[in-house]
């Protein structure tokens, strides 16, 4: 009986095993293959974060982030149907709250970081709460135009509160050493590879759940969930408190990468991206919001550094990435208008002329 | 008439709905006996959807109240009353387009036993809320394509899942808007053979809203003639039948009543 349920668990899951198990040995086989040590390079007692390994390292946590924060907003987005043009609040407040306690507070080390995850996750939950309480009761674009005034409202409120360095902001020095991306990457690797993995079985687990079967029926006919007995104003509140609740890690994650909070975690771009990498991934997917986000993050970290010569004028990609990224964004949508795995699973279902999929 | 008040099921008074300037429904009172099967016809636009939508609550009334089982429900939410036994069928085809068929009734069946918020245990795990699912699909002649989009049936098809729906949250009290509505005329026999099932059961009160007459006749113990709003009479359908001002409401309508 157990036995068949593990085969049963490996054969249906083997490509995203696989791909997890790539995951693990991902710094080590670059390291192998560049000839560079997965740990950096030590100098005195200290290791210095440099090295194709180290550096490819830090694209796949920006990778996991970034995942992580379009897994929950698909989970509203996708599977509930809330379309909130406000992810970023999320994302930046859980940034600025544990960046707070690390830096604000008298906590030792080790405490400051386990109470600031927490205090983020709490308040950004319950913030996902209130927002929802106040204007859930407001049908689509009226929501998301809420949403996104609220997300405005502190991002220019941290742009100006001197208490944390106003548009500046303020660096991440007070962390313990065995998580610190700048001396043990490694471990931040795996910090943040385990919390992309945990998001993703945690909305499959739910997806596949008498709530997530809610879910989706609030999304596809509200009107219709409702005359059969749901309260769907509660299953709507629970989809966008998770969705902050995992937004808000994401923004953790991101300070202590980049050892710094300013007001820019707070910005448009971190409502955009995770929209429009699930919109391209497939929406209401599993894998879709990971796909789109490694499509564009790897694109974007390749092309970074590329230039375009028209004869005498030099184009630096980054320049003009958004002009770029709005182009891929129109073509995928052309090609692909249920997103990349949403497509694909059309396809797939009609050349083996079974059934949809569910 | 005089009605023992513990076989009603439910009542209005003086229910009213203005949409603006628009009375869409003018002050209806009714009473249903409970286990009945009680037609509600009336041309189009007289505001037989709209006094459906004030039994369930998607509207809240101008004026009057709805008593339920002797309950006062005229300001319980949609989901309350629905808990409360009232089910309901829509003119307009209301399913769930991309979930599966299956899904569909699933989700009602769910609702009913109130697992909603159980998001740790995986669906798989209530093998039995699936099989009642499943019978109820086999019951409609749907359980072939249990595992398509509802999105994908036929106009039929979906009709029947309409009804699928309602039947799997097993309702006290069923509120019929058109089952039949824009059904082949072939496929019409097979649906109200199976609303009649219900109806006979006893246990059950059928509300129904029906254009078409042999149907209503043929079905109904009483029958309420709406027209413009209000209610213009009622009684068996042997008397609705006879009635000279029915007729003269339905000059020029589709309605081809038979001779009483
Ligand atoms: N939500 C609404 N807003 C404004 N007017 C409405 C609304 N719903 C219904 N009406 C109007 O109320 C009147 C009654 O409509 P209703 O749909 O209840 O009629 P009906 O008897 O169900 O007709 P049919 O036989 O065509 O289904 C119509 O004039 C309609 O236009
Ligand atoms: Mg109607």
């Amino acid at each position: 009986m157990m036995a068949s349920k593990l085969t049963r668990t490996l054969r249906d899951n083997w490509l995203l095993i696989l791909i997890f198990i790539g995951l693990l040995v991902f710094p080590h086989a670059v390291g192998w293959l560049t000839g560079s040590s997965p740990m950096g390079v030590p100098r005195g007692d200290r290791m210095i974060m440099r090295g194709e390994s180290v550096r490819w390292q830090a694209v796949l946590i920006e990778l996991f982030i970034l995942s992580i924060l379009a897994m929950s907003y698909n989970l509203m987005f996708g599977f509930t149907g809330v379309v909130s043009f406000g992810h970023a609040l999320f994302f930046g407040v859980g940034g600025y709250v544990l960046g707070l306690a690390l830096e604000y507070t008298q906590m030792e080390t080790g405490t400051a970081l386990v109470m600031g995850i927490l205090g983020g996750v709490a308040i950004c939950g319950i913030l996902g709460l209130l927002i929802g309480l106040v204007s859930l009761r407001l049908r689509g674009v009226y929501f998301a135009i809420f949403t996104l005034a609220i997300a405005e409202m502190f991002f220019i409120y941290f742009g100006r509160l001197s208490l944390t360095r106003a548009e500046d902001g303020f660096s991440i020095t007070d962390l313990p050493q065995w998580i610190d991306p700048a001396q043990n990457r490694l471990n931040y690797y795996y910090v943040a590879l385990i919390l992309f993995v945990l998001t993703f079985l945690f909305i499959r687990r739910l997806m596949n759940s008498p709530t997530g079967a809610v879910f989706k029926a609030v999304r596809e006919n509200e009107d219709r969930a409702q005359s059969i007995g749901y309260n769907t104003l509660n299953y709507k509140l629970l989809a966008i408190t998770l969705a902050g609740m995992m937004a808000a890690v994401a923004g953790m994650l991101q300070i202590i990468l980049n050892k710094k909070v300013g007001p820019e975690i707070l910005g448009i771009t971190y409502t955009v991206d995770p929209l429009v990498m699930t919109i391209i991934g497939g929406i209401g997917t599993f894998t879709g919001p990971i796909i789109g986000t490694t499509g564009l993050h790897l694109l974007e970290t390749v092309l970074r550094e590329a230039t375009i010569t028209l004869g005498p004028i030099v184009i630096r990609v980054t320049d003009i990435w958004g002009v770029l990224l709005g182009g891929i964004f129109i073509l995928v949508v052309m090609v692909f208008p249920q997103g990349v795995v949403g497509t694909w699973a059309r396809w797939t279902a009609r050349s083996a002329k079974s059934e949809p999929p569910a | 008439m005089f009605m023992n008040q513990n076989n009603i099921i439910l009542e209005t008074h003086g229910l009213r709905k203005e949409f603006g300037g628009l009375v869409a429904v003018d002050d209806v009172s009714v009473q249903i006996e409970r286990g009945s099967t009680h037609s509600i016809i009336g041309p189009n636009g007289a505001g037989k959807t709209t006094f459906f939508n004030l039994l369930t609550g998607k509207h809240k009334p101008t004026r009057g109240s709805v008593i339920y089982k002797g309950e006062d429900i005229t300001n319980l939410p949609v989901h309350r009353r629905a808990h409360n036994g009232i089910g309901r069928s829509f003119q307009i085809t209301n399913i769930f387009p991309n979930l599966t068929v299956l899904e569909n009734v699933r989700l009602a069946v769910q609702a009913l036993e109130g697992v909603g918020f159980r998001f740790w245990r995986q669906t798989a795990s209530y093998p039995d809320y699936t099989r009642r699912a499943l019978d109820i699909l086999e019951r409609l002649g749907l359980a072939a394509v249990a595992t398509k989009a509802a999105t994908v049936l036929p106009h039929g098809g979906k009709r029947k899942l309409e009804l699928a729906i309602l039947l799997a949250a097993q309702p006290e009290l069923l509120l019929l808007d058109e089952p039949t509505a824009g059904m082949a005329s072939e496929q019409v026999p097979e649906l109200m053979k199976i609303i009649e099932e219900i109806g006979a059961q006893g246990d059950k009160t059928i509300v129904m809203v029906e254009h078409n007459m042999n149907v209503v006749m043929g079905i109904s113990d009483r029958i309420t003639v709406m027209s413009s709003g209000q209610v213009l009479t009622e009684g068996t359908p042997a008397q609705i039948a006879a009635d000279k001002m029915v007729q003269s409401v339905y000059l020029g309508e589709l309605y081809d009543l038979p001779e009483a």
